[in-house]
């Protein structure tokens, strides 16, 4: 039984060690088959508890096997095959080495079966897809990176504090349903359970908290945005899922997050940002139908979860192949591409009505299924509130980046479809998403509990059509107010960036100015002016009585010399007078003696 | 270029006409559709999600566009 269960972290964390050292198509065949390899170890897996292992007072679990954490998993791998064709051109090892760390990361939180296991990959995640935004080896992408690092790091020691504080009260540290109840941890097991909650919505990219999103995914390279699309936020609603459903602050954040994220596509220029801003918004669906934590809502957002990842893995393909064939992803610098890039269009397309939860797409099926949710326990604000994020989703994906990229204003942009792996992988992306919209039932199945839910009921299916088409009458009547213009929007990011330029001004002119004139006075007058007093004092001392003493020594000294030198005439007959003299004295002496 | 051609090809007079009849053959089918799952009074309005699927997108439109020029859009080089 334990043979059955191979950890698939293990192909990627161990087995992409040996990437860089092969080369060519033997590197490119090798990639795919770890990739592979970890999708089919997540396949043959029976449920159970596998890996434990004891680490000093602490009981580690790697394998914590249940419908939950296999049927992230599936997501996971599946997303790393897609992910790894799409970036097989890539010459950087280095890049190829932090994604596969990144997914490795992903994987172990989603077997971790205890929290320190949990913050161990955490970390790793984090630490790892950094590399992505560094290696676009342009200024911003640097300083976006440190950001990213930044609020990352903020989130995992408020996690890390959290799990401190929950083991200091329970002894405890299994991963387990600890759901955090009220606005406000009012005892001290609140105050844990809170942070625990922070630390996990830090990653979901929950306002004010996620601003690191839209500032990195659009500064990773072209092949690290479509990884990073998939995994942080929605590892860390799986961690919300089995640890926080039925939080209540989560709907009201969750319904929040799905509007904001739509507010700021509408002022984003930048393509890859706006779709940033639109993982939130979905993001924000699955927040909010963990928050509610019914079964039906809790498969809900699983299948949105599974059914997210492909299609905004989608997106980020195809914009990030716009990128990578001409260069920007800005929609003012982009327009009329149908003519040369209509097949990137098409999957792009496909990725977009996904996404807006268009009836044959996958977000259909998993979309209706959470906002649903909602539906059935009476909860029309929130019900009314994500139908509305609905519009806008298709407003903004599925017709404003397709139209003004693809169509729009003709920019005369040379271009070519991109390079065949990058069109293998949208081509695998678009039949998941088009054939989970068919064929929902084995993803159904998959689900934590048993699905009483039909997706194509007469009425939902005319519901949601009536929303969405009337959405893009919408946009065609009032697509003068849409053209972008060459702007940034602000976000809480501001905070991090004016802090970091606050601390560096604060460094430069208060802190530098308080050191040499204020510092710097007290210095002079009360160590540096009494300790040269001291040392004139000293000073005089050395020059008055020591080198004095010194000098009348060898004053004295001369002294005598010049009056033996009266009597060093040199004359034989002046030493025989003084002998003779001398001796006469000393008779003279003894004589007196006596 | 096929490909490109039918795109070409949707984007003439003819279908915009149809996708125009679309939109109002919506809103007649939703008055005879069977309506099983009422959750709130919308539902049982006939050509409701019509009138919210556009109203959503001018609201969403117009208040995001509002914020945007009341301080949240910043020249690209604002960090700089």
């Amino acid at each position: 039984m334990i043979n059955d269960f191979i950890h698939p972290a293990v192909f990627y964390l161990l087995g992409g060690l040996l990437i860089p050292l092969l080369r060519g198509k033997v590197k490119q065949g090798y990639m795919l088959l770890l990739v592979v390899a970890a999708f089919l170890a997540v396949v043959i897996m029976p449920q159970g508890t596998y890996g434990v292992y004891e680490f000093l007072n602490w009981k580690l679990t790697f394998g914590n096997v249940d419908k939950l954490s296999k049927v992230f998993a599936y997501i996971f791998t599946i997303m790393g095959v897609i992910g790894v064709i799409y970036s097989l051109h890539v010459q950087n090892d280095g890049e190829h080495l932090a994604a596969f760390y990144y997914v490795g990361g992903s994987l172990g939180v989603t077997f971790a079966g205890d929290f320190l296991t949990l913050f161990l990959f955490w970390e790793i995640m984090a630490f790892s897809s950094v590399f992505l935004v560094w290696y676009r080896k342009i200024p911003a992408s640097v300083a976006s990176g440190f950001r990213y690092l930044l609020w990352h790091v903020a989130g995992g020691l408020i996690l890390l504090a959290g799990i401190i504080l929950y083991y200091s009260i329970s002894g405890d540290l299994t991963i387990r349903h600890l759901p955090f109840h009220g606005w406000w941890p009012g005892d001290i097991e609140g105050m844990a359970l809170f942070l625990i909650l922070l630390g996990f919505i830090f990653n979901a990219g929950v306002p004010p908290f996620g601003a690191w999103l839209p500032d990195a995914y659009p500064a990773a390279t072209v092949t690290g945005a479509v990884f990073m699309s998939a995994y942080t936020t929605k590892t860390a609603v799986y961690a919300l899922i089995r640890v926080c459903a039925g939080s209540e602050i989560l709907i009201i954040l969750g319904v929040v997050m799905a509007i904001y994220g739509v507010v700021y596509a509408v002022l984003e220029n930048d393509a890859r940002r706006l779709l940033a801003y639109h993982i939130i918004s979905q993001v924000g669906y699955m927040v909010a139908g963990v928050g509610l934590g019914t079964q039906m809502a809790i498969n809900g957002v699983t299948a949105h979860a599974f059914c997210h990842i492909l299609y905004k893995s989608l997106l980020f393909m195809g914009i990030s192949s716009v990128l990578y064939v001409t260069g920007t992803a800005k929609l003012t610098e982009l327009g009329g591409l149908y003519k040369t890039m209509p097949r990137t269009m098409i999957y792009t397309i496909i990725g977009g009505l996904s996404i807006s939860a268009f009836p044959l797409f996958s977000g259909f099926v998993s979309k209706s299924m959470t906002v649903t949710a909602f539906g059935e326990e009476h909860l029309m604000w929130a019900f009314i509130a994500l139908m509305l994020a609905s519009a806008g989703t298709f407003l903004h994906t599925g017709l404003k980046v397709p139209y003004f990229i693809w169509f729009g204003k003709d920019r005369g942009i040379k271009a070519q479809e991109p390079p065949r792996n990058m069109e293998i992988a949208m081509i695998i992306g678009s039949i998941f998403c088009i054939g989970l919209g068919i064929f929902y039932q084995p993803l159904y199945a998959l689900l934590p509990y048993p699905v009483h839910f039909a997706p194509y009921t007469a009425y939902h299916t005319w519901e949601t059509l009536q929303i969405l088409l009337f959405t893009q009458l919408g946009f065609f009547l009032l697509l003068k107010k849409l053209w972008c213009e060459n702007t940034i929007s602000l976000d809480t990011d501001w905070f991090p960036r004016k802090g970091a330029k606050g601390l560096m001004w604060f460094s430069n002119k208060p802190l530098a100015n308080t050191e040499t004139n204020f510092i710097g006075e007290v210095y002079e007058f009360i160590i540096q002016k009494p300790i040269m007093k001291v040392a004139q004092l000293m000073q005089t001392i050395d020059t008055v009585i020591v080198d004095g003493t010194v000098h009348n020594l060898g004053r004295f000294t001369i002294a005598w010399s010049r009056m033996i030198l009266l009597f060093q005439s040199g004359q034989i007959h002046h030493y025989a007078m003084f002998m003779t003299a001398g001796v006469v004295a000393l008779i003279v002496m003894i004589v007196r003696l006596f | 270029m096929k490909l490109v051609n039918m795109i070409e090809t949707l984007r003439t007079k003819t279908v915009k006409k149809i996708a125009y009849g679309i939109l109002v053959l919506l809103v007649m089918v939703d008055f005879i559709i069977p309506r099983h799952e009422v959750h709130f009074f919308g539902d049982k309005i006939p050509g409701f999600w019509s009138l919210f699927g556009f109203s959503a997108c001018v609201v969403i439109i117009i208040v995001s566009k509002w914020l945007g020029k009341n301080g949240l859009m910043k020249d690209e080089d604002y960090y700089d």
